[in-house]
């Protein structure tokens, strides 16, 4: 156990927090708390970041109307300026010269176990989905500071138990993953995806496993594999409708791509991109190829790079490939399969950069009819309310559709929208969880979900002898 | 009070305008410093273009007029205009400028400066009415934000009604001074409160720098923090 204080008791009894942490709660959280953030001051540069926003957060308030989960709760402690604040205020007065200054003058602030534990909740409560980054004047990037607050508690075993078990398994467990898929189950089921896929077109697709020297190496968030195996057949259908079948590999070594550590430790964070890189090393890869999945496109497009420097690998998102694969004409999809109305929801690690938001829409406005966008949509999406690792904390099923997906329920509900394409395993959790919710009248997919219907593949059986065949087998 | 107006004019404006020179060269070289220095390596992976585009962005920030701040900002905005442009550029300034700079500056004509002049105080009062009356605005609001508004309305407020003899109800030598103290005293708060954005802005939008999280760092706190040799 090197990266966080945990303890293997069950913490359920004691805990006050709304989510289950990996331990109990630690003693003297004060002095533990100021002891951690001074280590983490130590050795990264977070410091001139605090100390600009120390300096000059102006208090305007604009983030609190770009902020969904503000705007459902309406709690002025949701406002990211205040939530920020939190952290600021003990960086401010245990860390700067003014600080220690102030408090000799007079003991306006001092740090209490109320706060830790308030801060313990606060940064919970965000889904560091950056929008209201967008609308600070500043540029204040406050989850960024929701972030940093959440690795400091997590250093003094303050983090939600359903993260932190999952990123042990990933780094100590036998499996190397989230979800605990072993090696075998893995292999099942891609032969079961390899079955369906055969009934389905008439053709064996077998997946390839550990195949050395390949163009990508294949990492799909490995939750995939147990929930959306139609999300899995669509990426290798366009993969083999493009004839690249001999290019890509799935490794047997690690073959998850869900990174947890970009919600809440940098340590977490780092380590496991080092995993995923080291599985490509093994088998030679060229590329990573990521999966539907908006956290693990992020982490590894932004993050292999920052940690492997020169080593780095490209990274690829499967959406990019699949549009490139379109745009040369490499992949033909039918435009007479999908006549329902269709609305897409952006991922926020995907979008808010502005990395992959036209390309789905190009994929999709190719071959469906009747395509309506939320709004607003793009960079400037909403989250779906379960970003920053939240849709993972059962414990907080009713925050996630209560508040953090309200406003987005409502603009699903604007759409009219048949089908709600999501192109991220988090969003499709929390988006399936909504729409049971809230009872609307649409279904979530993947954006390959949507493909592999509408997608034509030479020798194969066409799109619409597949859609036959599967009304029949509904009825 | 000749010999105060002399004073405030003189060496408390020369030492008051140093503070904030100081202060906020005090505030810009670690900036500078830890941006272009200590993050060296990392500044050509930082996307620069999309900082520098959020950051015109908000030169003209019509996109961002979003319904729930449309006062506020409005407000800020030409608040922001009035206060840049009036201190700078109105005539009696002028003579300052050049008498301790050696600048030639244009000046704005008096009559827009009056215009101007009034509509920043009106803005002013406006941010100080959103902050006071709006539950959002005053959950976040906490004694320096109202105090520093009202700091900023005094050297426009007193310097307005010291050219004005006939709205002046005070006589002429107790607004001069205001004014000058007033200025000066906001002088000082600049380097030391939120003010400091007028230099710092900038900085803030570098979190894409931030993101970039040195190698290894976690490493060395979990060591620091639990020991060495712990299994990983
Ligand atoms: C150099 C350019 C400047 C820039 C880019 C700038 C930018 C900003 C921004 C982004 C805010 C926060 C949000 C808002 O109120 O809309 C702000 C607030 C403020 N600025 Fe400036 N500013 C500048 C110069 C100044 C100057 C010269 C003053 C006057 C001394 C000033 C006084 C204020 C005040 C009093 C506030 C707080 C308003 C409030 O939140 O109640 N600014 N500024
Ligand atoms: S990151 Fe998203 S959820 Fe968090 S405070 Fe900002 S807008 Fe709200």
């Amino acid at each position: 156990m090197a990266k966080t204080a945990t303890s293997t008791e069950s913490s359920v009894k004691e805990n006050i927090y709304p989510y289950y942490l990996p331990g109990k709660i630690p003693d003297n959280l004060v002095e533990r708390f100021l002891e951690a953030f001074a280590t983490v001051l130590q050795f990264t540069d977070y410091r001139q970041l605090l100390d600009t926003y120390c300096a000059t957060s102006a208090k305007c308030n604009r983030c609190s109307v770009a902020c969904p989960v503000y705007l459902a709760s309406g709690d002025p402690r949701d406002i990211p300026c205040y939530r920020t604040n939190l952290l600021l205020e003990v960086y401010k007065r245990y860390f700067t010269i003014s600080g220690w200054f102030k408090s000799r003058l007079s003991s306006r602030f001092d740090l209490t176990e109320e706060i830790v534990n308030e801060m313990a909740v606060a940064f919970y409560r965000c889904t560091a989905c950056r929008r209201c980054t967008m609308e600070c004047p500043l540029g204040i990037e406050h989850s960024l500071l929701t972030r940093l607050g959440r690795y400091i508690l997590s250093l003094i075993g303050i983090s939600s138990k359903a993260l932190q078990v999952s990123v042990d398994e990933q780094l100590e467990g036998e499996t190397h993953n989230t979800s605990k898929i072993p090696k075998v189950a893995l292999l099942d089921t891609l032969e079961f995806l390899t079955e369906e896929l055969e009934e389905s077109f008439g053709i064996k697709m077998e997946y390839p496993v550990d195949q050395y020297d390949r163009e990508f190496v294949f990492f799909a968030a490995v939750s995939d594999y147990l929930m959306e195996p139609e999300t899995l057949m669509g990426n290798a259908a366009v993969i083999y409708a493009a004839g690249d079948w001999d290019k890509w590999t799935i490794g047997t070594g690690n073959y998850d791509g869900i990174n947890y550590g970009l919600f809440y430790s940098d340590w977490y964070l780092e380590n496991i991109v080092k995993q995923l890189v080291s599985e490509v090393d093994r088998l030679r890869g060229k590329k990573i190829l990521i999966g539907e999945c908006g956290h693990a496109s992020r982490s590894a497009h932004d993050f292999v790079p920052i940690f492997l420097k020169q080593d780095a690998y490209p990274v690829i998102n499967c959406m990019e490939y699949a549009l490139d694969c379109l745009e040369k004409g490499k992949i033909k999809l039918n435009s007479d399969i999908i006549t329902e109305r269709v609305t897409y929801h952006d991922p926020c690690n995907i979008a808010r950069s502005g990395w992959i938001v036209d390309q789905p829409r190009k994929i999709l406005k190719s071959f469906v009819k009747d395509f309506v966008e939320m709004e607003p949509h793009g960079i400037n999406n909403y989250c779906c309310g379960g970003g920053g690792g939240l849709v993972s904390i059962d414990e907080i099923h009713d925050f996630r559709m209560d508040i953090g997906g309200k406003v987005k329920a409502e603009q699903i509900r604007q759409t009219g929208a048949e089908i709600l394409i999501s192109p991220c395993a988090n969003c499709k959790k929390q988006l399936k969880e909504l729409v049971e919710h809230y009872e609307l009248p649409c279904k979530v997919m993947g954006l390959h979900d949507l493909i592999l219907k509408a997608i034509e593949i030479p020798g194969g059986k066409s799109p619409q002898e597949r859609k036959e065949e599967a009304a029949l087998y509904e009825m | 009070m000749e010999q105060w107006i002399e004073f405030a004019k003189g060496p408390l404006f020369t030492l008051t305008f140093l503070i904030m020179v100081l202060g906020l060269l005090r505030l810009i070289i670690p900036q500078v410093y830890l941006l272009f220095i200590r993050k060296r390596d990392v500044l050509r992976d930082v996307k620069w273009s999309k900082i520098i585009k959020d950051t015109l962005s908000w030169i003209i920030p019509i996109k961002h007029f979003i319904s729930g701040t449309r006062l506020f900002s409005l407000a800020s905005y030409i608040m922001h205009i009035g206060v840049i442009i009036v201190p700078i550029c109105i005539i009696d300034h002028i003579v300052l400028w050049e008498k301790f700079f050696n600048i030639n500056l244009p000046s704005i004509g008096q009559g827009l400066a009056d215009y101007l002049t009034l509509i920043t105080i009106a803005c002013l009062l406006i941010l100080l009415g959103c902050r006071t009356f709006k539950k959002h605005q005053r959950a976040m609001s906490g004694f320096m934000d109202y105090f520093l508004l009202i700091m900023v309305i005094l050297p426009f407020a007193s310097g307005y009604l010291a050219s004005h003899p006939n709205y002046n109800p005070f006589p002429w030598d107790v607004m001069m001074l205001t004014h000058l103290l007033s200025a000066e005293l906001l002088f000082v708060l600049i380097p030391f409160s939120k003010l400091a954005h007028i230099i710092l802005f900038n900085f803030d939008r570098t979190s894409g720098v931030h993101w970039q999280l040195r190698p290894g760092a976690g490493d060395k706190i979990a060591e620091a923090l639990f020991g060495k040799g712990v299994k990983i």
